[in-house]
C-alpha cells in the first residue's frame, strides 16, 4: 500500500468522461462538492471501483499550532501534482490535469487543442497552442453570430465531425496573462449541441500589426497542422489520421498570421460561405 | 504495417527499398501521410514524393522510376526529380538504407529544380514536410518550459515562478 493510501480519506466518487474512468477522493467532503464545479459537462457518475486515474485532494487546513497552516495537496494516482496554500490553485490544477488525461485517453474521440465555432451547419476549427489567440478569435466569431463549440478542444469523431466541448471561454486581455472566464451568453451567443462537419480549418496566431494574407494548405499539410495539436498524437496516431482524413477531404485549410480578431472575421465567414 | 527482420533485404545502390516497419501510413488522393512510430515524427509526401516512395520496392531502378513518373504525371521528368525525392525520403528515414545521390546532383535542391522546370515544377517537384508529434502536455492547454504563466496550474510542470505575484509581472513555466 502506498503512503498516500494510508491518509484518511473521508469520501469519494467515480465518474466516466468519454469512456475514461476517473475516481476522486478527499479528506474533506466539502472539497468533493467544490471539485464538481470544475468537472466538464460530459461526465456521468458511476459506481465502478475500478478507475483509470485516481485523484486525491488533501485539504491542509489549520495545523497543530496557531498560525501554522498545512499545505493543500493534489495527487494524480500516486504522483503529487500540486501543493499550495491556495485552494483555488488545487482545483484549477485538477481541472487542467483531468481534461488533459481524458483528452489523451478518450475512446472514440480525437482531442485537438483548438477553438471551434459553428456557422451555417459547418464548423470552423482554429487549432493552436496556448497564447495563440484562439479564445479571442472564437469570442469575436461568436459576437458575429457563430455558435460556440469550444475554446479549448476540438473533439473529433471517427467520421471527422466535431462535437461540442463547451466550457466558459478563457480570455486574456492584451498585455495581460491572467485569463478571465466568460460565459458565451455574456457575448450574446449560444452554445452548440450537435456534431458538425468541418468547413474550414484556420491555422493562425495573433501577431500585433500583422497583415492578414492567408495561404491555402493542401489536405495533407492541413492534417499535419491538426496532428501537431493533437493530445493523443503519440498514443493513437492511426485514429487521429483516420479522423483528419475525413476532415481535410471536405474542409478548406488556410494558414496565416493575423492582427486584431475583428479584422479577419468577415474573411472567415465569407470563406466558409463559399465552401457551403 | 510491420515486416519482420527476416523479410528485409538489403537493396542495391540503384534499386532503393521503402521502409515499411513501424510506420502508420494513410493514403490520400494526392498525398501520403506517414507516422513514424520509431521517431514520433509525421510526414506528408506530395504526389511526386509519394509515387517515388511507392516505386521503392528494391527491384526498380532510378531510371525506371523516372519513366513511370513521366507517364503518371504526363510531363517531362528526368532522374534528377527522382533523386531529389529519394534524398528527402532518405533523410526522413523512410528508406531501408541511406541513399547517396550521384555527384551530378550535388547542390541541387527544390529551389533549383523549380527554376529549371518552370511551370512543370508545380506538379513535379517532390516535397516532404514533417512535424514532430507533440507529447500530450504540449498539445494541451498547459504551458511548456519558458511559456508565460500566472499559476502552476497553467504549466505542464505544475511550477510557475510568477505564482503569487498576482501575475504582475507574470512568471514563466519551469
Amino acid at each position: 500500500m502506498k503512503k498516500i493510501d494510508r491518509l484518511g480519506w473521508a469520501a469519494g466518487f467515480s465518474l466516466k468522461s468519454y469512456g475514461v474512468r476517473i475516481g476522486i477522493r478527499s479528506n474533506n467532503p466539502t472539497a468533493l462538492e467544490e471539485v464538481r464545479k470544475y468537472l466538464p459537462n460530459h461526465c456521468d457518475e458511476t459506481s465502478s471501483p475500478i478507475v483509470d486515474r485516481l485523484y486525491s485532494i488533501f485539504i491542509g487546513g489549520e495545523g497543530p499550532r496557531q498560525n501554522i497552516r498545512r499545505f493543500n495537496l493534489l495527487y494524480a494516482d500516486h504522483l503529487r501534482v500540486e501543493r499550495s496554500l491556495q485552494l483555488d490553485e488545487i482545483f484549477l490544477r485538477f481541472e487542467s490535469d483531468f481534461r488533459l488525461f481524458v483528452a489523451e485517453l478518450a475512446k472514440g474521440r480525437v482531442f485537438v487543442h483548438a477553438g471551434v465555432v459553428g456557422w451555417d451547419g459547418q464548423a470552423i476549427v482554429v487549432p493552436g497552442r496556448s497564447f495563440s489567440g484562439k479564445s479571442t478569435l472564437v469570442a469575436e466569431l461568436v459576437r458575429a453570430g457563430a455558435t460556440y463549440y469550444s475554446d479549448e478542444y476540438a473533439v473529433f469523431d471517427s467520421k471527422g465531425r466535431v462535437h461540442p466541448f463547451a466550457s466558459p471561454l478563457q480570455i486574456r486581455q492584451e498585455g495581460d496573462f491572467k485569463q478571465t472566464k466568460i460565459d458565451v451568453a455574456q457575448l450574446g451567443g449560444r452554445a452548440g449541441s450537435k456534431p458538425l462537419p468541418v468547413g474550414l480549418v484556420l491555422v493562425t496566431e495573433f501577431r500585433k500589426g500583422a497583415r492578414w494574407k492567408p495561404r491555402n494548405l493542401s489536405a495533407g499539410a492541413g492534417a499535419l497542422e491538426l496532428l501537431s495539436n493533437t493530445v493523443s498524437a503519440r498514443r493513437s496516431p492511426g485514429n487521429a489520421l483516420d479522423a483528419f482524413d475525413h476532415v481535410v477531404s471536405n474542409a478548406q485549410v488556410v494558414k496565416g498570421a493575423r492582427g486584431e480578431a475583428h479584422e479577419v472575421v468577415p474573411y472567415i465567414l465569407e470563406k466558409l460561405g463559399k465552401n457551403s | 504495417m510491420k515486416n519482420t527482420s527476416k523479410d528485409k533485404k538489403a537493396s542495391s545502390a540503384g534499386e532503393p527499398r521503402a521502409r515499411r516497419d513501424d510506420l502508420v501510413v494513410k493514403e490520400m488522393p494526392d498525398e501520403v501521410l506517414i507516422y513514424d512510430l520509431q521517431s514520433d515524427k509525421a510526414h506528408c509526401l506530395n504526389r511526386t514524393a509519394a509515387l517515388v516512395w511507392n516505386y521503392c520496392d528494391g527491384r526498380t531502378t532510378v531510371a525506371t522510376m523516372a519513366g513511370h513518373l513521366k507517364q503518371e504525371l504526363d510531363i517531362p521528368v528526368d532522374e534528377r526529380v527522382v533523386w531529389l525525392a529519394l534524398d528527402q525520403l532518405s533523410k526522413k528515414n523512410l528508406l531501408d538504407e541511406k541513399i547517396v545521390p550521384p555527384a551530378s546532383m550535388a547542390g541541387i535542391n527544390r529551389r533549383h529544380m523549380m527554376r529549371a522546370m518552370g511551370l512543370a515544377a508545380v506538379v513535379a517537384v517532390p516535397m516532404v514536410i514533417s512535424i514532430v508529434a507533440p507529447v500530450p502536455a504540449q498539445a494541451g492547454s498547459l504551458g511548456g518550459t519558458g511559456d508565460p504563466c500566472c499559476t502552476g496550474a497553467q504549466c505542464a510542470s505544475g511550477l510557475c515562478n510568477g505564482a503569487g505575484t498576482g501575475c504582475n509581472p507574470p512568471g514563466t513555466c519551469l
